[in-house]
């Protein structure tokens, strides 16, 4: 223990030099803005930088990614509250309450609720990284594509109790965006699927296109449709920087523990990452939380367990990446790049090579989500600000940048086109009453899932009882079973209540 | 009238789902023997949205008109303007590759701002110029993205407008 403070230490004064110190701080802005962008998101930025990293040490380069990559994960938050706008899909279940806190007059608290979560859930995730990597590591490591599909289900059947209308409902919507997942050209026979013929759909449709247009079009055409298109979307409670104290965080203190846990826990399967980190932590708030019917309304809790999960998954996404040299997400495989490009194989031998690297990057991490508490509540009042914007203009260019954010994508019209017209889904999903979370939540893990699914049969003959008969796989299975189950009974036993009485 | 409405859209959603299967069996041709082939996982997905669908219509087929747990009404709409802020937002995509962005753009930020409820017509002109020029600044100098010039002579003018903008 004494030696790892010692290392720990000595990371801690080779972070603030003043270069590395930079890169942080660097990388943070850089994130943060990238994430708050829809269609920019944080994995284009630390691809865009990596070119820059060629003329600097390992240190600095890997420093300035992990800001962006800290910065990144939160900065979808702002736009997501202020606007209903998550700039990545990890913040889609911020948007479903903190949007709500929003309109309700309380931007500052829902801002300051969201910074604060993603600083806890980052600083215990990279606590957790320097005290528990190469154990945790070794146990993650057994784990094969039935155990991913396991959890991958997991969070699909989470979704049955994120519909705030009703079950069938959601599952309506989730098995609509599956089904959209696999639209396109399949990647193990190579065939098209589903095309109709369309060159448009044969690149099959990008979840980032179905975002921006389900959530921000479909938002604008909501609005523009009304008796009073003119009205503001918010009050303009962003007079000053979003304000948070202990007193507003201690209520919160058992969704910000579970939040944090689910994010060092789902994030250290490699492969699963922010995204699934954020759903489930925010399914299993629902399950959890004493007022589930708040849900979907602007629930402080279920905010608080979704910033923290997805902040919270960022170190256990490294552990692999300096533990194994296997990266655990998209990003963290760009960082592996970094490290190969200046000739050092991230893996085991690293914590005795470059101890001192290894830990200068660890207290690296816990610094830039120290900083992000600065950092985040500067950005968040930049942006808030966009809120005293009036609404026709506001509105208008949401769709400008929607669509030159749907074309920056891979600078083709088709995305612009299936962004459009998502977003006329959209709205009519918003007046239906289908919820549009489960969609997107279909469109993002459906693929993950047939990939592992796929994986699982042809290394196991076929045989549908592997997911049974290995430990882990079952035991979260079951808890998928449980939580599909548990609303239902909910309802059955009050169904009976009355009954009973009588 | 609405019930009927309701429960006619998941029984839509339900028959287009059964339309679709025959589809995936048909792609199931190339699987490889005892493998699955590439139409199992759609089909999964389109057998689970029809019977989501078929239990959502029976739900509210079984729901009186004012039972509990019917949606809240929605905020009054205004079929004209929705119809209007669909067409533009369509047209402005289909106008980009045909027009070039900084033509579709102004006339879209000009238009949808009136739609959106804005007034004062100096306002809507200056809003549509100004931004229309900082995000050609923005996105074709800054970050080179390639956006669409235009077809046939519209292209050559859109180039000009470049060069007048100092961004080409």
């Amino acid at each position: 223990m004494g030696e790892l403070l010692g290392h720990l230490a000595a990371g801690f004064v080779s972070a603030v030099a003043p270069l590395n110190f930079a890169m942080i701080v660097l990388g943070l802005g850089i994130g943060i803005v990238a994430g708050a962008l829809p269609g920019i998101t944080m994995l284009n930025s630390i691809v865009l930088v990596l070119p820059f990293t060629y003329f600097m040490g390992i240190v600095p380069a890997i420093l300035l990614m992990i800001g962006i990559y800290c910065g990144g994960i939160f900065g979808g938050s702002i736009t997501a509250i202020l606007f209903n706008i998550p700039g990545d899909p990890m913040n889609v279940p911020t948007a479903w309450e903190g949007y709500r806190l929003s309109k309700s007059g309380r931007t500052r608290y829902a801002l300051g609720l969201a910074i604060m979560a993603s600083a806890i859930g980052g600083v215990v995730s990279a606590l957790f990284l320097a005290l528990f990597a190469p154990p945790f590591a070794r146990f993650a490591l057994g784990f094969s594509s039935v155990e991913f599909f396991s959890v991958v289900v997991f969070g699909l059947a989470s979704v049955s109790v994120l519909g705030q209308s009703s079950m069938a409902a959601a599952l309506v919507s989730l098995f609509a965006g599956v089904f959209l997942g696999t639209v396109g050209t399949e990647q193990q026979y190579g065939v098209e699927r589903l095309t109709f013929g369309l060159p448009v759909l044969r690149t099959g449709v990008d979840f980032v296109t179905v975002l921006i247009g389900l959530f921000a079009i479909g938002e604008v055409l909501d609005q523009v449709a009304g008796r009073d298109p003119g009205r503001r979307a918010a009050p303009p409670d962003a007079r000053a920087l979003p304000r948070i104290g202990w007193a507003d965080l201690w209520p919160l203190r058992w969704s910000l523990c579970r939040g944090t846990g689910v994010g060092v826990a789902v994030g250290g399967l490699a492969g699963a990452g922010a995204t699934v980190s954020s759903f489930v932590a925010y399914g299993l708030e629902r399950q959890m939380s004493a007022t589930p019917e708040q849900f979907g309304q602007g629930h402080a809790g279920g905010l608080v367990a979704a910033e923290s999960a997805n902040n919270g998954s960022t170190g256990g996404a490294m552990v692999h990446l300096l533990t194994l040299g296997i990266p655990g997400s998209a990003a963290t495989a760009v960082m592996m790049g970094a490290f190969l490009i200046h000739g050092i194989q991230p893996g085991p031998l690293m914590f005795t090579r470059q101890t001192h690297e290894v830990y200068t990057i660890i207290a690296g991490m816990i610094l830039a989500n120290v900083l992000m508490v600065g950092l985040g509540f500067a950005a968040a009042l930049t942006f808030a600000q966009l809120m005293r914007v009036p609404a026709p203009l506001l509105n208008t260019f949401i769709v400008a940048f929607c669509v030159l954010g749907a074309f920056a994508l891979r600078n083709d019209m088709a995305d612009v086109w299936l962004t459009a017209l998502f977003g006329v889904l959209g709205f009519y999903m918003r007046r239906w009453d289908l919820p549009i979370p489960p969609l997107v939540m279909g469109i993002i893990l459906g693929p993950m899932a047939e990939q592992f699914f796929l994986t699982s049969m042809v290394s196991h003959a076929n045989d549908y009882t592997v997911f049974l008969r290995r430990p882990v796989s079952a035991v979260v299975l079951g808890l998928a079973a449980v939580i599909v189950a548990w609303p239902l009974v909910a309802r059955a036993v009050t169904a009976r209540g009355p009954e009973a009485g009588r | 009238m609405e019930r009927g409405r309701r429960v006619a859209a998941p029984l839509l959603g339900l028959l287009l789902a059964l339309l679709l299967v025959p589809d995936t069996l048909a792609l199931d041709r190339v699987a490889r023997e005892g493998q699955f082939g590439p139409g199992f996982w759609p089909r999964l997905a389109l057998l689970g949205f029809a019977a989501a669908c078929a239990v959502k219509a029976v739900g509210e087929a079984r729901r009186g008109p004012g039972a509990a747990g019917a949606a809240a009404p929605r905020a009054a709409l205004s079929w004209v303007r929705l119809g209007a802020g669909i067409a533009l937002v369509l047209g402005y995509v289909a106008a980009l590759p045909l027009v070039g962005y900084p033509a579709a753009t102004a006339a879209f930020v000009a238009a949808f701002m009136v739609l959106a409820g804005a007034r004062a017509p100096a306002f809507v002109a200056a809003a549509a110029l100004a931004g229309t020029t900082a995000l050609l600044y923005l996105f074709v100098k800054v970050v080179y993205l390639p956006l669409p010039k235009g077809a046939g002579p519209l292209e050559a003018v859109t180039l000009w407008l470049y060069r007048a903008l100092g961004i080409f």
